[in-house]
């Protein structure tokens, strides 16, 4: 148990040093890959129902790692992540269950959603304790984000899936 | 009738406990971040100082497999630079022998200017270590090194990078010309002196891009056009390249008019960077 915990907290930090300072090369149209987010999603949605309780603690080792290396305060990360964890277990758990338990045609849409939630919650909090924030824009860049994000997902929802 | 009620009872109670631990955690977690936000420099410090031998290493793996992929991807159109290249530089030689003759003249006026602007300033080298994606840069060097909040930034060819937005003790975070909170007030270069300057302002709009705002609608801006940093507002020292305009966008409805943007910083290939250490800021 506490290797597995040791092993997700080192993957969180070598993601967030990743996305930060490897794949900022590899930027489209300005966006880069959130892996961090990515792989807090994917440990969600492949999480036994049992072990609802440990979306928490996986939301504050995500949501620490994307807040110490961005240029805020910290926290800002931590409160949309318990929140898209707890709604992405409720959306599950309201879904018809099939005899695949973690589907794709479930998995795209949800991490569609849950990826603009986020987004959109982020900039809201950031926004609330920093007025010169801009609010988030629906564009370009954002949609070019989401297809860049959904490309490493889908990546991570195979790989996970082997695993399953 | 009894067991009714102790049922009720009994889901009352658990509805009760479950806002319970949920207050509890709540209150837990804000009073955990309050205190992580109380040590937020030293423990963003910590963690940088023990991160930046990887992210160096990233950083630079990063520049080099993204240039070997762009010399892949960019072969087709390798053809069309190098006659693009040409034409230009063609036109460089043709412009370069007639400053010339100006050039001479003015030798010792610019002398004296360029020992006015540039070697009164201190530089401090710094690597890059890390972008967000709010275009906010993060390099190895800190208060420990002599930098403080606001201080410019630029590289080796004087293209302007941003400014020092937070300083830690052994790391300091940089503001992009392109963040969405960015604003420098720059002048566009004028071929002939004689011409009227032409001043505005370049706002970052994030992505790493920004555009041009607040040129009058009488000035003419054209293609091309170099923008370096003016003396208006001083938090950054005259003269630094910023950007060249690549597209105007005049519309007669606004008092002003705005302009697409090649901003000269390359993240891509800063690996140094340099803060001047000793400019006198009035922001």
């Amino acid at each position: 148990m506490w290797k597995k915990v040791l092993v997700i907290i080192l993957l969180f930090y070598f993601l967030a040093l990743l996305q930060n300072s490897f794949f900022t090369h590899f930027n489209l149209l300005g966006s880069v890959p959130n892996l961090v987010f990515i792989l807090f999603f994917l440990l969600v949605f492949f999480e036994k129902k049992k072990k609802k309780y440990l979306i928490i603690p996986l939301a504050i080792v995500a949501g620490l790692f994307l807040d110490i290396f961005s240029y805020t305060y910290i926290g800002p990360s931590i409160v949309p992540l318990i929140i898209i964890g707890i709604l992405l277990k409720k959306i599950q758990s309201l879904l018809k269950n099939r005899e695949d338990n973690y589907p794709f045609v479930y998995f795209l849409p949800l991490f569609l959603i849950c990826f603009a939630v986020y987004e959109a919650l982020l900039m809201i909090s950031l926004h609330f304790f920093d007025l010169s924030h801009t609010l988030i824009n629906f564009d370009l860049r954002f949609a070019a984000g989401i297809v860049y994000n959904l490309f490493f997902a889908i990546i991570g929802f195979w790989i996970f899936k082997k695993h399953a | 009738m009894g067991s009714v009620k102790a049922v009720k009872d009994f889901s009352i109670n658990r509805k009760k406990n479950g806002l319970l631990k949920f207050l509890i955690g709540a209150v837990a977690l804000l009073f955990f971040l309050f205190i992580l936000n109380i040590f937020v420099s030293p423990v963003r410090n910590y963690f940088y100082a023990v991160s930046v031998p990887i992210q160096k290493t990233f950083w630079s793996a990063g520049a080099s497999s993204s240039s070997f992929l762009g010399s892949f991807l960019q072969a087709g159109s390798l053809a069309k630079e190098n006659e693009n290249l040409k034409n230009e530089n063609q036109k460089l030689l043709a412009e370069v022998s007639s400053l010339q003759s100006l050039e001479q003249g003015n030798q010792a006026q610019n002398d004296a200017f360029a020992a006015c602007q540039n070697s009164g300033f201190k530089l401090v080298m710094a690597g890059v270590i890390g972008l967000d994606d709010n275009d906010v840069l993060s390099i190895d060097k800190g208060s420990a090194d002599g930098i403080s909040d606001g201080m410019p930034v630029i590289n080796q060819q004087n293209v302007l990078f941003g400014k020092v937005l937070k300083v830690y003790r052994d790391f300091s975070q940089i503001m992009l010309v392109s963040n969405k909170n960015s604003v420098v007030n720059v002048k566009v270069q004028q071929s002939d002196t004689a011409l009227p300057e032409i001043d505005g302002v370049v706002k970052g709009k994030g992505g790493l891009s920004a555009y041009l705002d607040l040129i009058p609608i009488n000035d003419t801006i054209n293609p091309d056009d170099i923008l370096v940093t003016s003396a208006i507002e001083k938090s950054f020292p005259k003269d630094l390249l910023v950007a060249k305009v690549i597209q105007k966008e005049k519309n007669d409805q606004k008092p002003f008019q705005s302009a697409q943007l090649d901003l000269f910083f390359d993240v891509k290939t800063a690996n140094n960077l340099f803060v001047i250490t000793n400019y006198k800021q009035t922001n």
